[in-house]
């Protein structure tokens, strides 16, 4: 498979700020590529060099194999959708769809044929006619995608798309963009600070740390085996134990990793404490146990019998969930 | 014992809760100074201006006959009037056009470009010239603009003269220097308004994210037509709120057509002199209502051609 776009060991330094520190980087032809990271960590500056708004300081980007560091963003064959949309306030939503279209030249009757096609691809047959003010949140966002869509982009570039939008919203957002991903077989990289986000839509997903690439992979890999604490810390709420725990719980002298869902409580065991938090999450409950300096949560079916808060517990897991991770931070 | 729960209030508490309770009688107290200036004295006189607009003169008497008439919008049509009215508008329009592609780039690079200390010294560098006296600049154009003044000794010094003399040569715009050409009066309106172009639209300008110019590029647009078809209808409003101030300043001045120029009357001097020596107190409301008119019918025009649709 082709690869759509390859960073090599790029950087992107503003001043002495490492905005983007040697990244290397392959997103696969027709994947949905999540870009996950803190802010500042670099992800926002990564979307932007594939653009073409910022200029690589050190390295290389090719977009289907051609280098574009010499290729200013109108000519590049991607397309954006803007984190405040940027929708034209003074055209209509046709106009603003139709926009890419009109400076290429394409008349008058064709260019709107085709973003009404777009409009109805993204569910906004009929607002043609309507101004950027007069939409909700949703609609914009979707005028946006149409607009951004309507010049067939071999890569889509999405920047924070869904977060000005309410948690329903964006959730339906998610679903229907996955299908749209799906259904037009375009590569779409996806910027987002949304763990969630990044994990229930991305086949493949960089984590991002002060401007390095922490991890690479699928959801999967990095949720089940994160490669550092930074990652196990920040992309799931998984328990980061310290060498001594761990050796301690029965694992080598390391840090590793340990999901709630994967802990069990026992009424006896090598390590015990009490527990200090119960929280109700509806599917079960998380129960916080400090052992020494770390508390571990343990999650806790619905339906099983809870501890009381106070209470000394032992906990237990499969020795096969506990992830010792090679990274050092 | 009932201990009390509010702080004691005192008479300006008591006052804050009134407006607390009746929020329309604090506006009514903020707007009605202001909503009286311009209600009364502003609108009244305009109205006054109007109505004497409608008297007309006695000319045996030379006293004003207030009864209503068209007789003195009706002057306003002979030849000579006409003149005034046309000579004027042509300048108040050369003038906007002149600031607007001034204004421009200044603008344009204070909104998007300038930061800090430059921001600091765009901001001085327009506002300076309107802190000296209007009066002492507009002399020191006549002496920038006089034959031996520094523009004719620079053009005589590089041999450049004959560019001098070409333009003054073309014909409506003679005279013996520049500052006896209209030209001269020209320029220095184009100087003395340039601030008011300015200001409003960097203003306008600043407002257009950086982010709708990103996504102008990104859907293949190059710079010139990001320009004309971003940039351009959304700093609209600033440049017509700028066009605005231009047309309507050079439409009513007086002063700088006396000083520079070929001492040609514009619509400013007409209502100075018929108002003053001539005392028809009409015809110089008559001439007065003409800019009204001109900026109406200018407003119309461009909220028809959508430069408010933006806003």
């Amino acid at each position: 498979m082709t690869s759509a776009v390859e960073f090599r060991s790029v950087s992107r330094h503003f001043g002495p700020v490492r905005a983007v520190d040697g990244v290397d980087l392959t997103i696969a032809e027709g994947s949905f590529f999540a870009m996950l990271g803190p802010s500042g960590s670099g992800k926002t500056t990564c979307l932007r060099l594939i653009s073409g708004f910022e200029q690589p300081s050190a390295g290389a980007i090719r977009i289907f194999g051609e280098d574009v560091s010499r290729v200013p963003p109108h000519l590049r064959n991607v397309n954006t959708v803007f984190q405040d949309y940027a929708l034209f306030p003074h055209l209509n939503v046709r106009d603003n769809v139709a926009y890419g279209l009109m400076v290429k030249g394409v008349g008058r009757g064709p260019r709107h044929a085709q973003a009404e096609e777009m409009l109805a691809l993204v569910k906004l047959d009929g607002y043609g006619d309507r101004k950027p003010a007069q939409l909700s949140g949703g609609q914009r966002q979707r005028v946006a995608l149409a607009r951004a869509l309507v010049n067939r982009p071999r890569v889509l570039l999405l920047d924070e798309p869904l977060g000005a939008l309410d948690l329903k919203l964006r959730e339906a957002m998610q679903d229907e963009l996955k299908a749209l991903q799906h259904r037009l077989g375009l590569t779409f990289v996806f910027v987002t600070h949304d763990q969630h986000e990044a994990l229930s839509m991305a086949d493949h997903l960089a984590v991002f740390n002060e401007g390095k690439i922490a991890q690479i992979g699928t959801p999967q890999d990095i949720y089940d085996r994160p490669a550092t604490r930074f990652v196990a810390d920040f992309v799931g709420s998984s328990n980061v134990l310290p060498p001594a725990l761990t050796r301690a719980l029965g694992g080598p002298e390391a840090w590793a990793s340990l999901r709630p869902e994967a802990v069990r409580l026992a009424a006896a065991g090598p390590v015990t404490g009490p527990v200090t938090a119960l929280r109700y999450l509806g599917v079960g409950t998380r129960v916080a146990v400090r052992l020494g300096e770390t508390e571990v949560a343990a999650l806790i079916p619905a339906g099983q019998p809870l501890p009381a808060e106070g209470e000394i517990v032992a906990l237990a897991f499969d020795p096969s969930a506990l992830h010792v991770m090679e990274g050092a931070r | 014992m009932s201990g009390a729960v509010l702080p004691a209030r005192g008479p300006g508490d008591r006052l804050t809760g009134l407006f607390w309770r009746r929020p329309w009688l604090l506006l009514l107290l903020l707007i009605a100074p202001p909503l009286l200036w311009l209600g009364v004295v502003y609108m009244g006189s305009l109205a006054a201006l109007l109505l004497q607009s409608f008297y007309s003169i006695d000319e045996f008497s030379g006293i004003v006959v207030p009864e209503f008439t068209l007789k003195t919008y009706a002057e306003l049509f002979r030849a000579q009037n006409l003149d005034i009215i046309l000579r004027t508008v042509t300048m108040a329009a050369a003038v906007t056009l002149a600031c607007a592609a001034l204004a421009f780039p200044i603008a344009y690079f204070a909104a998007r470009y300038a930061k800090g200390p430059w921001k600091a010294a765009f901001y001085l560098g327009v506002m300076l010239p309107l802190w000296s006296s209007y009066l002492v600049k507009v002399y020191a154009w006549k002496l920038i603009l006089a034959k031996e003044g520094i523009l004719g000794w620079a053009a005589e010094r590089t041999h450049t003269g004959f560019v001098i003399d070409g333009l003054l040569s073309i014909p409506g715009l003679q005279g013996s220097s520049l500052s006896t050409s209209p030209i001269g009066t020209f320029l220095v309106f184009v100087y003395i308004w340039l601030p008011y172009m300015i200001l409003p639209m960097q203003a306008a300008l600043e407002r257009v994210p950086q982010s709708m110019l990103e996504a102008s590029a990104d859907l293949g647009a190059t710079s010139r037509q990001t320009f004309r078809s971003v940039i351009l209808p959304l700093a609209l409003p600033g440049v017509v709120a700028g066009s605005i101030f231009t047309f309507s300043l050079t439409l009513g001045d007086y002063i700088i057509p006396q000083i520079i120029g070929n001492s040609a009357n514009f619509i400013g001097m007409a209502v100075y002199q018929l108002q003053g020596t001539a005392g028809n107190i009409p015809l110089a409301a008559a001439f007065a209502v003409v800019p009204i008119g001109i900026m109406l019918v200018y407003l119309w025009l461009a909220k028809r051609a959508g430069a408010f649709d933006a806003l």
